[in-house]
């Protein structure tokens, strides 16, 4: 387990502060996208590349890296905002975001852009390869092996295939396999609950032989430790959900349905920019 | 007498011999492994072998995983439990993703002659050819699943494989050529063009002799490869024989016949004639049976020809 000087929590939170602003730069220059999904789940990818993960941007292809797999792929911004970020591509590609053969599509393409692990989009997809990967790696028994971490939806969580994937993660003991179930409460249609409820999904997941633990998934402290302490049991897969607020940083989108996709007006800009100037404001006292 | 062989042990001694070539092989079953033939690759290399029970999307998905590792999975199960069922896994995770996994429907076609169409595949070679990248491979012969499961192992890219059930009669000789993507000319001959695909190949070969003993000259060619399809020899074979008659053990909507008509007519439109199963869901009986209420027998086939030339 590591645990984060402030020193260190302030430089995580300015990472995500810059992505934040990534995902801006990419709606301004694609006029929309799904920025509710990306900003619940932006800290914790931050925290994954600036902190946890094994990567190398000058050799995203190295056969030992970590793997994180988006499998929400739709929350796309988020991960290219911290790819670019962590100097995976030139920044300049952000602008492209919307353009006719852009490397940085609505849902992500592992050919595209180097960073890129995996081609999500359709959902409950990404468990299973994120299963496989973790079973491909552990077959090579190194020491200190790479580890594989997967992002979900709670709305996501409906599709029938994840299941298959999670009972397959504990019935081969993959203690190299993470997810991250983010429990904004909110999908296309409303309230995760109301919609189609898998509550409580600290049983569900415990059920199917994972390891479980329930997190803020907006503190810096919190996810570091608790990603650095997987395995949380040894010869079991590790679940952590995390509790998000649905468009994280932007006053007049938090926690609304009708910011899964944003098709953001110049006056809601223009709000975005300035809520995202007061959090910087707060980092830099 | 004809040498008969059991495509599902062939295919499973074949396994065993990739993988003793090749260390990254490795092979994943649906509850469904001895019946695929595997039963010798999990007594040979019982930690290269994963078991997940009836799964077969998750499976999918994992093979996908797996390949990114530098493993060459070995997807194997019943034919519509690995296409039709887990398409989009198929399409997304192996397909778009460009994954290295073989994925091997065993007893495909109408193979389950008993148990009905839920267990019957007629369209997997239509749905998997729609996948950019995907090489689509049908052998018509014991020795050619041999060659066909080395080759697919040296290829780089996602493979789908079909075999039948039933025992195969051995049609070319241990040292025969395959290469994937090239069709063979078994047979030379100018009146017609007679194509045949998997399992019913032998069918279309006996039709062939019947044929020839009638006096009518055809030129036989196996397509064990449907994608990519070898045009080359296709389009040679329409302008010198004018006319076509395919045979598979598939629906005709996507089929062989399908993805040769897609050729021809834009470069060499010619009569073409489609032996298969039309637009319903197969019925069930013994299997010899069943193939002769779709016209896949060898007399039938040959009837067909005859009727179509005439
Ligand atoms: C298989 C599939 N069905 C439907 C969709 C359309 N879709 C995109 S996002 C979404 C809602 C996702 O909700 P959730 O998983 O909770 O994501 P988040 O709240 O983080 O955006 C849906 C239905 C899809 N991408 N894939
Ligand atoms: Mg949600």
């Amino acid at each position: 387990m590591q645990t984060l000087s402030e020193d260190d929590k302030r430089f995580l939170e300015r990472k995500a502060l810059a992505a934040r602003k990534n995902v801006l730069r990419l709606i301004t220059a694609g006029g929309a996208g799904h920025v509710g999904g990306a900003l619940s789940i932006i800290d914790t990818i931050t925290a994954l590349y600036f902190k946890v993960m094994r990567v190398d941007p000058q050799n995203p292809q190295d056969p030992n890296r970590d793997r994180f797999i988006l499998s929400a792929g739709h929350k796309c911004l988020a991960i290219y905002s911290v790819l670019a970020e962590a100097g995976f591509f030139q920044k300049d590609l952000l602008d492209t975001y919307g353009q006719i053969n852009s490397k940085l599509p609505g849902h992500p393409d592992m050919h595209k852009i180097p960073g890129v692990e995996s081609n999500t989009g359709a959902l409950g997809h990404g468990l299973s390869i994120g299963v496989g990967m973790a079973l491909g790696l552990a077959m090579d028994k190194r020491a200190d092996g790479p580890k594989v971490y997967v992002a979900m939806g709670d709305g996501e969580l409906a599709e029938g295939s994840n299941w298959e994937a999670a009972a397959a993660a504990s019935h081969h003991k993959l203690d190299n396999l993470m997810v991250f179930a983010d429990r904004n409460g909110l999908q296309i249609s409303g309230d995760t609950v109301d919609v189609m409820s898998y509550e409580p999904l600290e049983d569900r997941w415990a059920a199917f032989g994972w390891s479980v633990r329930t997190i803020d998934g907006h503190d810096m402290h919190t996810i570091v430790e608790t990603i650095t302490s997987m395995p949380f049991e040894k010869g079991k897969p590790s679940c952590v959900i995390l509790n998000t607020i649905k468009a994280k940083g932007l006053s007049f989108a938090e926690g609304k349905a009708s910011y899964h996709y944003w098709k953001a007006t110049p006056e809601e800009l223009e709000m975005a920019r300035k809520d995202l100037a007061a959090i910087e404001e707060r980092l830099a006292q | 007498m004809t040498d008969l062989r059991d495509p599902r042990k062939t295919f499973g001694e074949a396994l065993v011999a990739v993988g003793e070539k090749n260390d990254r092989v490795v092979a994943l079953s649906a509850d469904s492994s001895s019946g695929s033939g595997m039963s010798p690759f999990h007594d040979r290399f019982p930690e290269r072998h994963f078991e997940f029970g009836i799964m077969e999307q998750g499976i999918a998905g994992i093979s996908a995983g797996m390949a990114s590792t530098g493993k060459i999975p070995f997807f194997v199960a019943i034919a519509p439990f690995v296409t039709s069922r887990p398409f989009e896994m198929v399409r997304n995770d192996m397909g778009y993703m460009r994954q290295n996994v073989k994925v091997v429907g065993r007893c495909g076609g109408m193979t389950y002659a008993d148990l009905g169409p839920t267990h019957q595949s007629l369209e997997d070679v239509a749905i998997v050819r729609t996948i950019p990248g995907f090489t689509v491979v049908n052998p018509g012969c014991p020795i050619e699943i041999v060659k066909a499961t080395h080759a697919i192992t040296d290829h780089v890219g996602p493979v789908y494989m079909r075999l039948g059930g039933p025992k195969m009669p051995v049609l070319f000789d241990e040292d025969y050529d395959f290469q994937l993507g090239k069709g063979v000319t078994m047979q030379d001959g100018k009146d017609v063009t007679l194509v045949g695909t998997g399992t019913v190949l032998s069918k279309a070969h006996a039709a062939a002799a019947i044929l020839e003993k009638k006096g009518i000259s055809v030129r036989l060619i196996n397509i064990h490869t449907i994608k990519p399809l070898d045009k080359e020899l296709l389009i040679k074979a329409a302008r010198e024989t004018k006319a076509i008659v395919t045979v598979e053990e598939h629906y005709i909507a996507g089929g062989l016949g399908s993805a040769i008509a897609e050729v021809l007519v834009e470069v060499c439109p010619v009569r073409m004639k489609m032996i298969g199963v039309d637009d319903q869901f197969a019925s069930n009986g013994p299997y010899e049976e069943l193939l002769g209420l779709y016209g896949l027998q060898a007399e039938q086939i040959a009837e067909t020809v005859e009727a179509f030339l005439a």
